[in-house]
């Protein structure tokens, strides 16, 4: 049984700044308040899959590209990692 | 109220929140048994209606504060409340039936106490409006008051 008190990692803040959204812009887009993606981004609120499907598709890069129940790692560590 | 402050109060850090609940949860009880020791007294009637409107003014502006805060989004007036909204409200009236549920039970403990132990309890005015006055002013702000009370720091703008 997941637990919902679980934090799920994220790479908002990151993507959000790689396209130079504010917190309002993007929440606009995604039909939310402002405050939630800083509670998200923050990790004090896992959002819904919809909601986290939704972020996904906007940023057009697959959702564990962004959420991941582990901590996350540098894009440019991802990138040039040695295979 | 102006909007820099109603913008102060949706900014209040949740230690300060915290503080705000716990002095409005507390300050009618106290404010009650104020009035209930001084009333007997020789102090002027008005003395001791400005002694309790004193120990009240507390409660009722950290209620207002609270209720200030969690509006729109406890009553559902904000015309799009998200999911994290919806999420927090429903906690927020989870913890107040519970809250709610624990003072009963513990009132309802203390007063069987007091029978037991041969006293009796005369049911009229002067007992009745204190009980009234805690459900008017605490029944419809418990939900608000819990919202201040769970919700975590806003995250700094960016």
């Amino acid at each position: 049984m997941p637990d919902p008190q679980r934090r799920v990692h994220n790479r908002l803040a990151v993507l959000r700044a790689e396209r130079g959204l504010s917190r309002k812009q993007l929440a606009d887009k995604l039909g939310i308040n402002y405050q939630t993606i800083g509670y998200i981004e923050r990790g004090d609120y896992n959002p819904s899959l919809e909601l986290a499907l939704t972020i996904a598709e906007l940023f057009r890069l697959p959702i564990e590209a962004i959420f991941s129940l582990k901590p996350m790692t540098p894009l440019s560590e991802e990138i040039f990692r040695e295979p | 109220m102006t909007t820099a402050t109603t913008s102060r109060i949706e900014y209040l850090p949740r230690s300060r929140r915290r503080l705000l609940v716990a002095i409005a949860l507390v300050g009618y009880p106290v404010a009650v048994a104020v009035l209930v020791a001084i009333k007997h007294t020789s102090l002027n009637r008005w003395l001791i209606l400005a002694a309790y409107l004193l120990v009240l003014l507390p409660t009722l502006v950290t209620l207002a504060v609270s209720y200030r805060y969690a509006r729109g989004r406890i009553d559902g007036r904000r015309a799009r409340l998200d999911e994290r909204d919806l999420s927090l409200r429903q906690q927020a009236y989870a913890l107040s039936h519970r809250v709610l549920a624990a003072i009963l039970v513990v009132a309802t403990a203390v007063t069987e106490i007091y029978l037991t132990n041969g006293n009796t309890l005369r049911f009229d005015a002067n007992t009745f409006w204190p009980v009234t006055m805690w459900v008017i002013l605490y029944i419809p702000a418990l939900p608000s008051l819990m919202l201040a009370w769970i919700e975590t720091d806003q995250p700094a703008d960016a």
